[in-house]
């Protein structure tokens, strides 16, 4: 019997943090665990962030362009989200296999925390995004260390701070509380409410 | 954040300041919004040449010009790659960088804005693919509000007529994405009818100045004239502290 045949072991496992090596190391470890014993080709996958590729283009853009608010980086990073649900997440889930979303929305959410965002404007934001069913969060081995510009957290506060270096380590060290403090609470009932409506 | 918290009382207490102030002349923002093909655009630059004539200094910002998102948007729009929500985050995203960079900097200088569509054109499209006005319009926030929305309304026919008349519509501009339909023209009709639909709900809920864009130009461009002769001397929103507020706070943050 095939994995398609089995939706029933279809995983949403989210790995959340600021550090980048460190999620993806323990993204790779919960899939394996969650997998474990299950044919090769049917265990599933991580998805990764800007999979969409849209941070690689801010990235190209003209200084003159100005630098994206926190706001403007969350939406961004909401659309790349999207684009990951529906191209990596939902089709793995259909198929019955587990998929390692990392990071997921509590990065994201700890990160506009951090910037002074509204909680229900992040909660709104993200409300197209199913619950996961399982939720780690990695704590960062030094949230100064090179490895952050690797990973959202590390992109986006640089935007955000531009070239004020203490801002945005106060910024990374703020998203590293949020993270932890939030880390066992659960999340407010809205995640995964649809977007669309009825079609007219 | 105690701090942060402090900030932004002050900001906005600033704001207030700034835009009640009887002795400056303040920022407006005036939005003209409509379907494609209402003419829209003809309107905004004869009101842009008259308030230049009368003194005014003009700043034009239009749908979807971030220098920063635009090409995002346009690269994903080539490949037909994005669904209603990517669409409307990427939209979303352009307009907050445009708020922050263009509209708010120039209203704080005392500039009069001309949007070129506004925030009501993402919820229009947005909820004719489909989407919940609830969650499409609280990506907007904090929002910001124009002194004067001129809408301009004409019936989907005349939009049809008007926008097939030289040209094909273009895929996300014909809602092929949604509609299923192979016909660009055929599918416009049918995408254009559910955003006149929505924008007809958001004039009555929004309280927009309708302008009948089925009469001549020369009539419509007078009765925007009248108007905002009229609807100029209106207060600030105060509904707009928040929106100016995070902008001035982040603007110090960066500096």
């Amino acid at each position: 019997m095939s994995a398609a045949a089995r939706p029933g072991r279809a995983k949403l496992i989210a790995v959340d943090g600021v550090d980048a090596q460190a999620v993806f190391a323990a993204a790779r470890a919960a899939l394996a665990a969650s997998t474990a014993g299950t044919p090769a080709g049917t265990r599933g996958g991580v998805s990764r962030w800007d999979a969409s590729g849209i941070f690689q283009d801010l990235e190209v853009a003209e200084e003159e362009a100005g630098s994206p608010s926190p706001r403007t980086i969350l939406l961004l990073y909401a659309a790349d989200l999207a684009f990951r649900l529906r191209w990596q997440v939902r089709p793995a889930l259909a198929e019955g296999r587990t998929v390692v979303v990392a990071p997921y929305v509590q990065t994201a959410i700890a990160f506009g925390r951090a910037a002074g965002l509204p909680a229900t404007w992040l909660e709104n934001l993200f409300r197209f995004a199913p619950r996961a069913s399982e939720r780690h969060v990695v704590a960062a081995r030094d949230p100064n260390a090179a490895a952050m510009k690797e990973g959202f957290v590390g992109l986006a506060s640089a935007h955000v701070a531009g070239i004020n270096a203490p801002a945005r380590k106060r910024l990374i060290t703020a998203t590293e509380t949020h993270l932890r403090r939030d880390r066992h609470r659960r999340p407010r009932g809205r995640g995964g409410r649809p977007t669309r409506r009825a079609p007219p | 954040m105690p701090s942060a918290q402090a900030a932004l009382q002050r900001a906005r207490r600033l704001a207030r300041q700034r835009f009640t102030d009887p002795e400056r002349r303040r920022g407006l923002l005036v939005a003209f919004e409509g379907p494609d093909g209402s003419g829209k655009t003809t309107q905004r630059k004869l009101f842009k040449t008259w308030l230049k004539s009368e003194g005014y200094d003009v700043v034009t910002t239009k749908w979807n010009s971030s220098d920063l998102i635009k090409p995002i948007i346009k690269s994903r729009k080539a490949v037909r790659a994005l669904s209603p929500e990517e669409f409307s985050l990427l939209h979303g995203a352009d307009f907050r960088h445009r708020v922050e960079q263009v509209i708010l900097p120039a209203l704080w200088e005392g500039k009069l804005v001309i949007a070129d569509r506004f925030l009501f054109t993402g919820l229009a499209r947005d909820v004719a693919r489909g989407l919940d006005l609830d969650w499409v319009l609280k990506l907007y926030q904090p929002l910001l509000w124009p002194d004067l929305v001129f809408y301009f309304s004409v019936s989907p026919v005349t939009s049809g007529k008007r926008v097939t008349a030289t040209r094909l519509p273009s895929y996300y501009e014909a809602g092929q994405d949604i509609t299923d339909v192979d016909d660009p023209v055929e599918s416009y009709q049918r995408f254009i009818a559910r955003v006149i639909r929505e924008y007809e709900s958001l004039a009555l809920i929004f309280n927009f100045i309708t302008v009948d864009a089925e009469q001549s130009i020369a009539e419509q461009h007078r009765q925007i004239r009248d108007l905002f002769i009229d609807g100029q001397q209106r207060p600030w929103s105060a509904w707009n502290v928040d929106a100016v507020a995070e902008w001035l706070a982040l603007d110090k943050r960066r500096r």
